[in-house]
């Protein structure tokens, strides 16, 4: 499939002690929800930070949208939500409005109120430092859809959200690509792969610092198949399948889809894997956490 | 348009199927363009990519085309190509049907004898 690119990552590196971010090719689709899901350490929020311009001191390229824009539109251009807060902490949402109308051409105060509506956020006057975590999520996301913006770069926005409001966040990212009609990305980072799967278009998985699967969840889909089989294949099984995991009762992984042949004669069940399943089995490659 | 999402089959193919019923019984005429692809994903609170390729299945099978920035718009539906469609549906109805006459070890004969009185049944 033809598609545009929003963002265009080339070798891009910074060096912690102890902790590498290497991501020497990665392009992400114009129009499209993209979520970024990796293990913790693994590399999401660096990556987010250098993107969103809170990180400079990083080598290699990036471009974004086509190129052609200057940093000051392009930050006009994108939206950025942290995983943490950014607001000063005695800030209510007052004075949200204000420094959005200060800081940024395009914030629209009338939005903004619209959005803390929506979002049930009903006390103006109360600092930012006494609200939950979920509230102060739904506050910077208020403040972030009231611009008009092309990409929106969100750092774990659904974890500190409820059911309710995830749901609402995955509308409010699915409003915002179709009013694009194309145009408008979203990049996230997540680790609740299956309530957002419903919006994830495309999915990069990093782990220990670079990317280690990217694609289009449909084509990703087709790529790998959830395979289960009985204990007595399990030898046979573990050399062939990704992210394999056994029982005393049987065992299961993912088979990538050219080699299915492989488990001709052997008493399998096939089945199409949720992104989550996929997630799941390609960071057990590399991860060091230990299986029960 | 009623999507389930624990099935077993795929959102994109139940999307391609309910398109493929409105184009086939003629709800979805000649020229009419589908719904936009971020659209359809809205409305059906789906993500953009199954959306697009529930279309392009339908494109694959010949009833709709694509156009450059405008979208997916229905085919002319030739008769020929109408009538095989509904063979192999009902090819494929016939087929479970047999299989559930196996299982219960009933008869080819008394199958047989079963589809012509429903159909006699039908007229």
């Amino acid at each position: 499939m033809e598609t545009k690119t929003v963002i265009d990552i080339k070798n891009v590196k910074k060096k912690f002690k102890g902790f590498e971010l290497s991501i020497p090719d990665l392009q992400i689709p114009q129009g499209f929800a993209t979520a970024l899901i990796g293990e913790n350490g693994a590399g999401k929020s660096t990556l987010l930070n250098i993107l969103a311009g809170i990180r400079l001191d990083y080598k290699g390229e990036l471009r974004f949208f086509d190129g052609t824009a200057s940093d000051e539109e392009v930050r006009e251009r994108i939206g950025y939500t942290a995983s943490s807060l950014y607001f000063l902490p005695h800030w209510d949402a007052e004075a949200i409005a204000e420094a959005g109308e200060v800081l940024y051409e395009s914030f629209s105060k009338e939005e903004f109120w619209k959005l803390c509506e929506d979002m049930a956020i009903t006390d103006r006057k109360k600092p930012i430092k006494k609200l939950s975590d979920g509230m102060k999520m739904k506050m910077m996301l208020a403040a972030t859809f009231a611009r008009k913006t092309d990409l929106l770069v969100l750092d774990e926005p659904a974890s500190p959200l409820d059911p309710l409001m995830r749901d609402k966040l995955c509308e409010m990212i699915r409003s915002y690509i179709e009013e694009g009609e194309g145009k408008k990305s979203v990049f996230f980072s997540t680790h609740n792969v299956a309530d957002m799967e419903s919006v994830t278009d495309y999915a990069v998985i990093m782990e220990k610092g670079t990317v280690v699967e990217c694609g289009f969840v449909e084509e990703l889909k087709e790529k790998y198949i959830l395979v289960k089989g009985e204990a007595a294949d399990a030898k046979r099984l573990k050399e062939l399948l990704v992210g394999f995991r056994e029982s005393a009762y049987g065992c299961e992984g993912l088979c990538l889809a050219e080699h299915l042949d492989h488990l001709a004669g052997m008493d399998v069940v096939k089945e199409t894997p949720t992104l989550s399943q996929i997630c799941v089995a390609v960071m057990r490659q590399y991860s060091l956490l230990k299986s029960a | 348009m009623k999507i389930m999402q624990n099935s077993g089959v795929p959102i994109y193919q139940q999307i391609a199927e309910q398109f493929k019923t409105d184009i086939l019984n003629g709800k979805m005429k000649q020229g009419e363009y589908l719904p936009s692809i971020r659209g359809l994903a809205k409305e059906l609170r789906i993500s953009v990519i199954t959306t697009m390729k529930a279309y392009e299945e339908l494109e694959k099978q010949g009833l709709v085309t694509a156009v450059q920035g405008k979208g997916y718009y229905v085919n002319a539906q030739d008769s020929e190509m109408l009538r095989e469609q509904h063979m192999r549906k009902m090819e494929e109805f016939l087929m479970s049907a047999i299989a559930a006459a196996r299982v219960a070890g009933i008869t080819d004969k008394e199958l047989l004898e079963t589809l012509k009185v429903l159909c006699a049944a039908e007229e």
